[in-house]
């Protein structure tokens, strides 16, 4: 009955003028009119991913659209509002969305947070429309993936800018306009800067990971931070997230951290202690975008210095040096490792180049997402198997330490090799195991802590029986 | 007893190990006190200062994906009302417009006027003032928000409208407030795209000219105009719009008004939802539709009085094939509306009066084409475009001139060409939102292999989405209409 009446239905739509009227009567979108007149819709398309830009109200139609044809493996939900009042919209894919299944990674991917660095926020809606279809097909990567993994994806943390980029006229956006959020923030130099704490950490000692304390307080008084990055700050905070990209535009290549200089340079290779890692998650991206990943590429303009750029991957720092960006944050104040990717050497390209930038990056996107099941993997639980959450996974060798999530569950993703991994809680005895790393999957490591508290009792047992020995034999 | 314990080589061992690690710990304490202090007196630019302290941070035991969703819902609530809305709003608002709005608007569903709400779910201080302006204003007025959303909030929702296509007194509508509504859907919509296709459609059947066809769409930009540059205006006022009205319209009122509520109590009768078939009187003709029509076609077409008209007028034998064709369109176009009416993508109100609309346009034209004379029954809607005077032609033109520079200054220009409205496809939202239900509804019916019967999955489903359209409209991801349509579109399957 259903799919008579539907067919039927689109059937007549074709065929009658009188639908296009009748559906344009139906109401809409309040922003949408500002636009003015609908520009040609469905450009391109391709499986129901049309290659244009998405304004706001197309976005949330996109992500819609989505989760409607895919209701079992997503959901929408946001994380706040922009300062003008837009949603930051993310849309969830796996195989239980809204829930995380204790044992199962986080991803994310943000994109725009630059507003007028616009490929990222179009290959994120296009990627969830992407998701969704193969999902349906059967293609077994993305079963996997999805079943396996928690995926959020948000197409743009800077709506407003976007929205002040894309109005301008003419085909050529400006550098500048559009960038920073309403208030003339720039997102990417917002964060609370932990680079400079966790520099004054390594020379004189102090903690290596988790570096934002009292963090709701602080950051709800923070009147210097725009809401989109408040908003973010209390995502990662509440989403156990593993791996992470962030999406800009300008130039080409796949950046990792750390971002800012130790020594305050402009320039300076400053590596982080998973400088390993993060190589090898980089170039899991940029392998698969051949322009990125192309040694003879000339330089996004003439007197560019990519002179960093090791196939189509650089340490931030090496390249120019950031403050208060948001992929050093992940790092120091959370278990996440995040690179920011730059898409383009255009910031607003042209309409008719958006196809061909999904072609270059789809592969890259869905191989960066694999890299989350990578290294070592388990739980922390006391000895009645209750989970311990917050407990310290430390790996030797490197000076930063993940800590398990409320159901005791961790993820370390480590580049193959042969490690010992230190599990630690207050009020346990720690416990060390050796293990070796290959390249994938990630290899399942549990560990089951003691606490003090038994152990005293069981040297307390100890004592007594010690004791009623001893009486024994000397007759007490 | 000391000396006993450390006799017991096993115990001493431990005994030790955890002292050492007590010991460590105890150092490393120590140790971040001296570091705080001493970051504290130095110049750290680093925001926050480091409390240096062993303990995990607050936020990991926060992690609360997995909050209910209630939870989050009256959390992302409590946190709207406390941050982005403050209170210096009169509490009393904020509370309409939460919880009110939602009363209200459910009152209103059961009056079949969902589709028209334009519900304020979150309004901002703004909505709520205009608000209250808009329900003392006897029409709809929503093209303020409209125009000046590139300003600030894209999210402020419509007002409340529980009028939809009536007057506040119940009358109907009258023929130029349908004009002036679907002016301001096209405008609302921006999708001059659907214009175009009707126009090329009775291009194609060769009932107007080009010529025709550019006066025809100047008159509706002119309308669009007119729209644009008085909606500060109220709106009562002058009979004489745009559109020229002659004395022979007025003659022509009462005929329409009478067909008209005919239609609509028929179509009012029931509730605004699936049973909506039930309500339209001229459904239990149309329900068997036959490739033969020349029998059926007049009882159902009375109320197309200028179409039986014309009809009639036209000589059986010689314009046979052209006869055969009206009829066809208008069959099918009644089809299609009463089916568009029944998934509840538009009121029945709408639909009676786009029949109307469509009627009176393809009578006139018709009767243009054969006989090829001045016709005095000018459509209040679509005037005979060669008829009109010349110096209305050219105020058309100049107002579509005016008007297209406005929107120039609006558009979205991110292409480097001018928006070819033209040749817009006409796909909206709502269809590439009953694609992805297809496309859901197919891959659920594939993988899901436990229920046999279809309709338990689906009333789970139904549930299901019930829930989530509630919740999401809640957070503002989705329009109340765009949820009710996917409900409807649901619970109809």
């Amino acid at each position: 009955m259903a799919a008579r009446g539907g067919r039927a239905l689109l059937a007549l739509c074709g065929a009658l003028a009188a639908c296009g009227w009748l559906l344009g009567a139906q109401a809409q979108e309040p922003g949408a009119p500002a636009a003015g007149m609908r520009r040609r819709r469905r450009l391109q398309q391709e499986d129901g991913i049309s290659f244009e830009y998405h304004r706001y109200p197309e976005l949330r139609e996109a992500l819609v659209s989505v989760w409607l044809q895919c209701t079992a493996i997503s959901r929408i939900y946001t994380v706040g509002r922009s300062f003008e009042g837009r949603e930051l919209l993310v849309i969830e894919l796996s195989d239980n969305p809204g829930v995380h299944e204790p044992g199962e990674p986080e991803f994310k991917y943000i994109g725009n947070m630059h507003g007028n660095e616009a490929v990222g926020r179009e290959l994120l809606i296009f990627l969830a429309q992407y998701l969704c279809n193969e999902y349906q097909k059967g293609n077994d990567t993305i079963v996997k993936l999805i079943h396996n993994t928690r995926i959020h994806i948000m197409p743009s943390l800077n709506p407003d800018g976007f929205e002040k980029a894309a109005s301008q006229p003419g085909e050529l956006k400006d550098w500048f306009v559009g960038r920073s959020n309403a208030q003339g923030i720039d997102l990417n130099r917002n964060f609370p800067d932990l680079d400079r704490i966790v520099y004054v950490n390594e020379k004189e000692g102090g903690p290596n990971n988790h570096l934002l304390k009292n963090l709701k307080k602080i950051v709800d008084q923070n009147t210097k931070l725009a809401p989109e990055t408040k908003a973010v700050i209390h995502w990662i905070m509440d989403i156990p997230f593993v791996l992470s990209a962030n999406l800009h535009g300008g130039d080409l290549v796949a950046n990792y951290p750390y971002d800012e200089t130790r020594s305050g340079s402009a320039h300076e290779y400053s590596s982080c202690p998973d400088d390993a890692i993060f190589q090898s998650l980089a170039r899991a991206y940029s392998a698969f975008n051949p322009p990125m990943s192309d040694p003879n590429r000339p330089p996004c303009r003439k007197n560019d210095d990519d002179s960093s750029f090791i196939d189509g991957t650089t340490n931030g720092a090496a390249w120019y040096s950031v403050p208060g960006g948001m992929q050093d944050f992940n790092y120091l104040s959370s278990n996440c490792f995040e690179i920011t990717v730059e898409l383009s050497c255009e910031k607003f390209p042209p309409e008719e180049t958006l196809k061909s930038y999904w072609e270059d990056n789809k592969n890259s996107l869905i191989s960066y997402l694999e890299q989350i099941h990578r290294g070592v993997k388990g739980f922390v639980r006391d000895l009645q198997g209750n989970p311990i959450a917050n407990a310290t996974i430390s790996v030797e060798g490197i000076d930063h330490d993940v800590t398990s999530a409320k159901d005791g569950d961790y993820w370390r993703l480590l580049v193959p090799g042969n490690y010992k991994l230190t599990a630690s809680a207050p009020g346990y005895l720690a416990i060390t195991k050796k293990v070796a790393v290959p390249y994938s999957p990630a290899v399942g490591v549990d560990f089951e802590l003691e606490s003090f508290s038994e152990r005293k009792e069981v040297e307390k047992e100890e004592l007594m029986e010690w004791w009623k020995m001893m009486s024994e034999t000397l007759n007490f | 007893m000391r000396e006993e314990r450390k006799a017991t080589a096993q115990g001493a061992r431990r005994q030790a190990v955890s002292e050492a690690k007590r010991r460590r710990m105890g150092f490393l304490w120590t140790g971040t006190w001296i570091l705080v202090l001493v970051l504290q007196s130095s110049p750290v630019q680093a925001f926050p200062k480091p409390g240096g302290s062993q303990d995990k941070p607050l936020h990991n035991s926060e992690l609360s994906a997995e909050r209910p969703l209630n939870e989050q819902i009256a959390e992302a609530e409590a946190d709207k009302i406390k941050k982005t809305y403050p209170p210096e709003n009169k509490p009393g608002e904020s509370n309409y417009s939460f919880v009110d709005n939602l009363n209200l608007l459910k009152a209103i569903t059961e009056k079949e006027k969902v589709e028209k709400e334009r519900q304020s779910i979150r309004s901002s201080p703004d909505d709520n003032k205009l608000n209250v302006e808009d329900v003392d204003s006897t029409k709809n007025r929503r093209l303020i928000d409209d125009y000046d959303s590139t300003k600030s909030g894209l999210n402020h929702k419509f007002q409340d409208d529980p009028d939809g296509l009536h007057q506040l007194d119940g009358t109907p509508l009258t023929a130029e407030d349908i004009v002036q509504k679907i002016a301001t859907r096209i405008y609302e919509e921006n999708d001059r795209g659907v214009f175009d296709k009707i126009v090329s459609k009775l291009l194609n059947l060769g009932l107007i000219t080009e010529s025709q066809a550019h006066t025809l769409e100047d008159e509706v930009a002119e309308v669009l105009q007119k729209l644009i540059s008085k909606e500060a205006n109220t709106y009562e006022e002058e009979p004489n719009k745009p559109i020229s009205v002659t004395e022979s319209q007025t003659g022509k009122i009462p005929e329409k008004v009478t067909p008209m509520a005919a239609i609509q109590d028929g179509f009012t009768n029931g509730q605004n939802d699936e049973t909506v078939s039930n309500t339209l009187t001229l459904t239990n003709g149309l329900e068997r539709r036959t490739k033969i029509y020349n029998e059926d076609n007049f009882e159902e077409l009375q109320y197309f009085p200028n179409f039986y008209a014309l009809l009639k007028s036209i000589d059986s034998e010689k314009e046979a094939k052209e006869k055969e064709t009206l009829i066809t369109i208008m069959k099918t176009l009644i089809d299609f509306v009463k089916m568009m009416v029944k998934y509840g993508t538009i009121s029945p109100e709408e639909g009676v009066s786009y029949l109307e609309n469509l009627d009176e346009t393809i009578a006139l034209q018709t009767k243009n084409k054969l006989e090829k004379n001045v016709t005095d029954n000018k459509s209040k809607l679509f005037p005979a475009p060669s008829e009109k005077s010349h110096e209305e032609t050219d105020s058309t033109k100049e107002e579509a001139a005016k008007m297209e520079k406005e929107y120039g200054a609006l558009k979205d220009s991110t292409k480097a060409d001018n928006p070819r409205g033209k040749t817009d496809e006409p796909k909206g939202k709502t269809e590439a939102y009953l694609e992805a239900i297809r496309k859901n509804i197919e891959w659920l019916k594939k993988h899901d292999k436990k229920g046999n019967k279809e309709d338990y999955d689906l009333s789970k489903m139904r549930d299901f989405i019930n829930q989530q359209a509630d919740a999401y409209v809640e957070k503002g991801i989705l329009d109340k209409e765009e949820a009710d349509a996917i409900k409807r579109i649901y619970s109809s399957l």
